[in-house]
């Protein structure tokens, strides 16, 4: 199964945020899409699951377009974590995973025996397990990214979408959630297409990197191609260096000192 | 497994007695309302007047005027509170109710417009009650939307339309004087008078609306986790708007019909409900209906006997009550709604 994306604009108003757009998300793969502020990744990221409708160009999901799917076929095979999402403070956790079963489910059924399986299983990969019967907001950041990503794994998806799934989170759950999405994506295969602000991140977790500058596509390939210091100069304006260290499967990057 | 499932049950029970509980409270209630009123008679004397096979005062007073109005009260009580909770759902704001953001007021308007200027046509006034409140709500939308619905903007265009088309009424109130007999009931939420027709006018509506509320109850839920969320979830965002607004101008024309409007009930009822049950509505939406009957039922009894020889419309005695409650809960969770 492919996500792909030909030639798609997506505008505000008008202001155009994406253009020129032609983009192929691999299943199992784990695909990072990088770019300064406003460079359009999270924009690209809702055109691709439909969130936003693009002005030109479509999207297809295998060869069909995308539009041609209801919406409960598209989400039991693409789940999205928004970069803003909210729950009332008081839903459980478990609760909260369970609305991922929605678009398994009949609009009046309860849960059913296997759904309270899969619930179990996405509770137990996202280590969520032991918060089930807390209310999500009892769960510090990290915890609840958790939990979030449990809900988005109920959903079963081919695809998974993730918005900034590190942001606001310190460095010990950035490497926990990163983790997280490294080893089920090896595990079960699910493929993961996020947008990323941390480029060490991007580099070591990904197979595919995406970068964004001004609306369009700059650059993509595997992130040791892609994350150089000519890119870094020309989309961050931010000199750096590579750095191979001995021992580490990837290279590291060290900015311009302050 | 297992001690997730313990959980669920001891929750399940803990609602159940609330339940129950409420309905004790209401039953009590009701028998308080029908007993008390400005021609004090003792439960015995009641009791023996209704058991009694002639027609007598008490059974007179009884069945065909106090009867009637605690139903009413119970009925309507129910619709507000269900109408306000998936108002609340839909525009994601704890503020919001059908009295206070203009959906009762554009039922009322539509309602005395069209008494006025078609007298004959009072079989058709919930229509144009319900037509009314729904173009209220597509108007609050209609201004409070830049791109997204913000919970603060929902609440200021509806305060907005509100005042407007309560100057309307107003007017209309003072141009038509003469023939206000039934128009100025729809302005101060009253219950006086009311008898059997009209409960059996809220009866019908109130069931169909207070039906399909139930049926929201996953859409409602589902609502809360954000419009990204749902619609990544498979859920049609817009339709299920649209739905539950819908169901709740509904349910709020319907208790404008007979009751005129009645402001705060939708707002304190499920704000205490909340507090009590969680916001998940599989709790919240019976505990709401249960909850509302109580207290415009209270309201209601305490505005006929608070002031001997007078009777307090229940309208101003919810919005004595309701305003000072609605203004504690913008203190208090104003900031939470904004961020």
């Amino acid at each position: 199964m492919q996500v792909s994306a030909n030639d798609m604009q997506i505008c505000y108003g008008d202001y155009i945020a994406v253009d020129d757009m032609h983009i192929t998300i691999q299943k199992s793969k784990i695909t990072t899409i990088i770019g300064p502020n406003g460079s359009g990744k999270s924009t690209v990221l809702k055109g691709l699951t439909r969130l936003l409708k693009p002005k030109r160009g479509s999207v297809y999901l295998d060869s069909k377009e995308i539009t041609t799917f209801s919406p409960k076929e598209l989400a039991k095979r693409l789940g999205v974590l928004p970069q803003k999402h909210s729950a009332p403070p008081d839903f459980k956790v478990r609760e909260l995973v369970g609305y991922g079963r929605m678009p398994h489910q009949k609009w009046f059924s309860q849960h059913s025996k296997e759904d309270e399986i899969i619930i179990d299983w996405a509770l137990r990969v996202t280590n969520t397990w032991e918060l089930q019967n807390k209310s999500i907001h009892e769960c510090s950041g990290g915890e609840a990214q958790r939990v979030w990503l449990a809900l988005v794994l109920a959903q079963q998806p081919e695809i998974l979408f993730l918005d900034e799934p590190t942001t606001y989170l310190d460095i010990a759950h950035q490497m926990d959630t990163m983790n997280l999405i490294k080893r089920f994506n090896r595990k079960s295969g699910i493929g993961v297409v996020m947008v990323l602000h941390d480029l060490s991140h991007a580099m070591q977790v990904s197979d595919w990197v995406v970068v964004m500058k001004d609306g369009r596509k700059y650059d993509e390939g595997p992130p040791e191609d892609v994350i150089t210091c000519k890119m870094m100069r020309e989309v961050y304006q931010v000199d750096c260096q590579i750095i191979e260290i001995e021992g580490r499967e990837k290279p590291l990057l060290a900015y311009r000192e302050l | 497994m297992q001690i997730n499932q313990q959980v669920t049950t001891k929750n399940a029970i803990k609602l159940g007695a609330l339940w129950l509980l409420l309905l004790v409270l209401n039953a009590a209630m009701a028998l308080v309302a029908i007993a008390v009123g400005s021609a004090g008679y003792s439960l015995g004397e009641i009791i023996r007047g209704i058991c009694s096979p002639e027609p007598n005062p008490v059974k007179t007073i009884v069945i065909s005027l106090r009867l009637p109005r605690v139903l009413l009260a119970m009925l309507v009580g129910a619709a507000l509170s269900a109408a306000g909770t998936l108002l609340q759902a839909v525009m994601r704001n704890p503020l919001a109710d059908p009295g206070t953001i203009g959906v009762s007021a554009g039922a009322s308007t539509a309602a005395t417009t069209i008494m006025l200027i078609f007298p004959n046509m009072l079989s058709a006034v919930p229509l144009f009650a319900f037509g009314g409140a729904a173009l209220a709500c597509v108007l609050i939308y209609a201004l409070a939307w830049k791109g997204g619905v913000d919970p603060i903007r929902i609440i200021l265009s509806g305060v907005a339309i509100n005042s407007v088309l309560g100057a309307y009424n107003g007017l209309l109130q003072l141009l038509n004087s003469d023939r206000l007999q039934g128009v100025l009931a729809f302005m101060n939420g009253s219950l006086s008078g009311r008898s059997w027709p009209h409960v059996r006018v809220a009866l019908i509506y109130a069931s169909i609306g207070l039906f399909f509320a139930f049926l929201c109850i996953k859409s409602a839920n589902i609502l809360q986790l954000g419009d990204e969320m749902a619609q990544s979830l498979g859920m049609k965002v817009s339709l299920n708007r649209v739905l539950l607004s819908g169901v709740s101008a509904f349910l709020a024309a319907a208790t404008v019909f007979v009751a005129g409007m009645i402001g705060f009930v939708g707002l304190v009822v499920p704000h205490i409900s909340r507090l009590i049950v969680g916001s998940d509505h599989k709790a919240l939406l019976p505990t709401c209906v249960l909850l509302g009957s109580f207290i415009l039922l209270l309201a209601d009894t305490i505005g006929r006997v608070i002031v001997p020889g007078m009777e307090i419309p229940v309208g101003i005695v919810m919005a004595v009550t309701g305003g000072p409650f609605f203004l504690y809960m913008l203190r208090k969770r104003g900031k939470a709604v904004a961020s």
